[in-house]
């Protein structure tokens, strides 16, 4: 068994890395995979504390909500890819970029 | 079968009445445009009123335990509507249906030539005699301060009739405003009792504990607040001038509203308000007071009136100042003295005035119908073509003018015996009493000056005067036979006295009943009687010399000391004139002054917080610079601060 610190150092190692990526990139591709790891962290937070509550409570056995929700999160995560390739595929055809640099109309 | 449980039905016939009218599609209007349902409506209305009348009359009432429904709950306030029957709703409840029925079947043939406006006039005058009954019915403040504003909202759209005229547009608008500074009077009379008592139903505020919790003082201000709204509706001296005004109306409005009935509403609320206003007599020295100025300021304005509907208005406005007058008087009397007589002869007065008065405005249409004007210097000679109208407005004349045995005699001076033995108890009631006997002098000169000016002497101008339709002259017949008979409605039975008294016996323990034979013997021993009815001769003869008898030289009102009171008087005492010079000055000197402030100071303030905003936001919307990289890492800057903030420096405060 693997103590639950080291899982979350591994997590917060993965956001920081995801949160890094988000605010240095220029290829909003990059960017988008980039949130897919901070959630993929949160995912792993979610199924390390579902396993440590059984732990912690062994009178109780096992509960799964944790786990579910990870596997909720994955499934948003996925519906979330899709509409945020399609949002960057008609960024793309409507200005020939996708740096996010670039792409900065909604201002004053 | 208790027909007074049943009394609720006599607003509700009328009201049908004006839905009918209304509401349903043109061609079932019938005869005379809805004129068919309105006769049926008020005749209905009539019928149920008699039935009521007939039960008071055998000393049924139904008051304190009366039916009644919740209608609002407001804390611990609950509101109900309820119906109460005295003798004075009894009275008010005849004045309406008769008056009313005879108005609107005179209506048939007045206004006859109006074609399909006439579809209007009739709603309106149904949903006026509906909400005025239940005015009369109401068993709380509340209630009668309800249809107190809708008789007032029937006024100004009757007044208005015509509204494609200026005169009568601002008529309506006129009166409509000035009686609401009487209302706005009369709420905050009711809100006050509101406050210490808790209810406003007559059954809680009229027993005698009630009144207890009131300080004096407040009493006084409430009771003087409520006659404020008398002030408004019934025309009394300062805000009178609406009255004449409304003439602008068509003369049956004029005839059922603005002199038989809704100015009616304001000595009725003083009556109803009695056992409040006897505890008070600061208040009613204030009411007696306001009287008896207005009946003869009002008297004054009618001596040089030409109008003749302007003569029957002031003429009206004076004797609702005697009505007021022996109600304030009267007050003195049931405190000092136990004696009902000022409340019954004001009472009294009251429906005699509401059936001659009636009376003479309906012969006043009748005249205007056949001549076409309004202005009695155009008319003249019209006796031998009107011989019914004549007749009834001469018997008219005579009754208000106070000619025994016709009405107005009895209950004129009923009134001012009254008056004459309040002045035992408060000198000013003496100086009243000489108001009164000078109004009584007045009245008796304006009427036969109008009389003698319209009907006699040589045609003025050009027209074919004619006798109006039967429709018109069989209701002044009624009228006419009303107000020679009414009057002895003091002799009938136990007397009218005895019966009235019914109404306040609570606020008179033990009070001695007079019986017909004390009361007839009283009048006739009275010097004073004597003296008012040779001032009504006096007034009738001096009419005679100066406008029927040839060779008077009137050319003395031109100049002089008469000249000044006859323009004076032209003028209406300049008491319009000083309304409109304080609108148009004095008020409109101040709307410039907040109007400057409201430019430069509160909008000044609004668009100087808009110009701030404005500037602000320049400055501010620079942060948005659409770089979604940047916005993040402000999220994550602000995340951190949080965190910080939440393990640090929260632990660290010991929060």
């Amino acid at each position: 068994m693997i103590p639950i610190e080291y899982w979350l150092i591994f997590s917060s190692l993965l956001l920081a890395i995801g949160a890094y990526g988000v605010l240095t990139r220029k290829n909003a591709i990059v960017v988008l995979m980039c949130i897919e790891i901070m959630l993929n962290a949160a995912n792993i937070n979610l199924v390390a504390f579902s396993s440590y509550y059984s732990t912690l409570h062994p009178a109780f056995g096992t509960d799964a909500s944790g786990q579910v929700f990870a596997l909720f999160s994955i499934a948003i995560a996925a519906a979330e890819v899709a509409v945020g390739l399609a949002i960057l595929l008609s960024v793309y055809r409507r200005y020939q970029t996708i740096d996010v640099d670039k792409i900065n109309i909604m201002r004053w | 079968m208790n027909w007074l449980e049943l009394a609720w039905l006599i607003p509700v016939a009328p009201f049908a009445a004006f839905l009918l009218i209304a509401l349903m599609p043109k061609r079932t209007l019938g005869w005379e445009d809805g004129c068919g349902y309105a006769i049926a409506g008020a005749g209905t209305a009539l019928a149920l009123s008699a039935l009521v009348i007939w039960e008071v009359i055998n000393g049924n009432t139904l008051t304190v335990d009366s039916p009644r429904f919740t209608w609002l709950i407001i804390g611990d306030t609950t509101v109900t509507f309820g119906i109460w029957i005295d003798q004075l709703t009894a009275l008010m409840l005849l004045v309406v249906s008769v008056v009313g029925t005879l108005v609107v079947v005179y209506s048939a043939g007045y206004m006859h030539h109006e074609g399909p406006t006439r579809r209007r006039y009739y709603a309106e005058i149904m949903l006026f005699i509906s909400v005025m009954y239940g005015l009369v019915l109401a068993d709380n403040y509340l209630e009668m301060f309800v249809f107190w504003e809708l008789v007032g909202l029937c006024s100004y759209l009757l007044i208005g009739f015509w509204y494609e005229r200026p005169t009568a547009a601002s008529a309506a608008k006129r009166a409509f405003i000035v009686t609401r500074v009487g209302d706005i009077m009369f709420m905050a009379g009711i809100i006050i009792l509101l406050k210490y008592v808790g209810n406003l139903d007559f059954a809680t505020l009229f027993e005698g504990g009630a009144t207890a919790h009131i300080p004096s003082n407040m009493l006084t201000l409430s009771t003087a607040l409520i006659f404020g709204g008398a002030i408004g509706k019934s025309a009394q001296f300062p805000l009178h001038e609406w009255l004449p005004d409304a003439m602008e109306g068509p003369t049956t409005v004029s005839a059922l509203i603005h002199a038989a009935t809704m100015v009616k509403a304001g000595v009725y609320l003083v009556a109803r308000s009695y056992p409040l206003l006897v505890q008070s007599p600061e208040s009613l020295l204030f009411v007696a007071i306001i009287g008896g100025v207005t009946a003869i300021v009002a008297a004054s304005c009618a001596l040089a009136a030409n109008d003749i509907k302007r003569v029957l208005a002031y003429s009206t406005i004076s004797q609702l100042g005697y009505m007021i007058l022996g109600l304030g008087a009267g007050g003195y009397l049931v405190f000092e003295l136990h004696n009902t007589s000022g409340y019954t002869a004001a009472t009294f007065h009251l429906m005699n005035h509401a059936f001659f008065k009636a009376l003479l405005f309906l012969c006043a249409g009748s005249v205007i119908h056949a001549v076409g004007t309004n202005d009695m210097r155009l008319m003249g000679g019209l006796r031998k073509k009107m011989k019914i109208t004549s007749m009834t407005m001469l018997i008219g004349a005579l009754a208000i003018a106070g000619v025994p045995p016709l009405s107005g005699f009895w209950s004129k001076d009923e009134v001012l015996a009254a008056v004459w033995h309040a002045g035992e108890f408060d000198w000013a009631f003496t100086v009243l009493w000489a108001l009164g006997i000078a109004t009584a002098f007045m009245t008796a000169f304006y009427m036969f000056r109008m009389w003698f000016m319209t009907f006699a002497g040589e045609q003025r101008s050009e027209f074919h005067a004619h006798e109006s339709p039967k429709t018109m002259t069989v209701p002044l017949m009624i009228l006419a036979g009303l107000a020679i008979v009414s009057g002895f409605a003091l002799f009938i039975g136990d007397g009218f006295k005895v019966f009235m008294g019914g109404a306040i016996e609570g606020l008179v323990p033990g009070a001695h009943h007079e019986s017909v034979v004390d009361v007839a013997v009283e009048i006739f021993t009275d010097p004073l009687t004597y003296v008012s009815l040779v001032l009504a001769v006096a007034g009738i003869v001096l009419a005679y010399r100066m406008y029927y008898m040839p060779g008077f030289d009137r050319s003395v009102f031109a100049r002089g000391v008469p000249g000044t009171v006859q323009k004076a008087l032209e003028n209406r005492w300049y008491i319009s004139k000083f309304y409109d010079d304080f609108a148009y000055k004095v008020w409109y000197g101040f709307s410039l002054l907040t109007d400057l402030f409201d430019r430069y100071v509160i909008d000044g303030m609004v668009n100087g917080f808009a110009y701030l905003a404005v500037r602000w936001s320049a400055i501010i919307r620079k942060g948005q610079s659409g770089n979604v990289q940047r916005y993040t890492s402000l999220i994550v800057v602000g995340i951190i601060v949080l965190l910080l903030f939440m393990l640090y420096v929260v632990p660290w405060g010991g929060w």
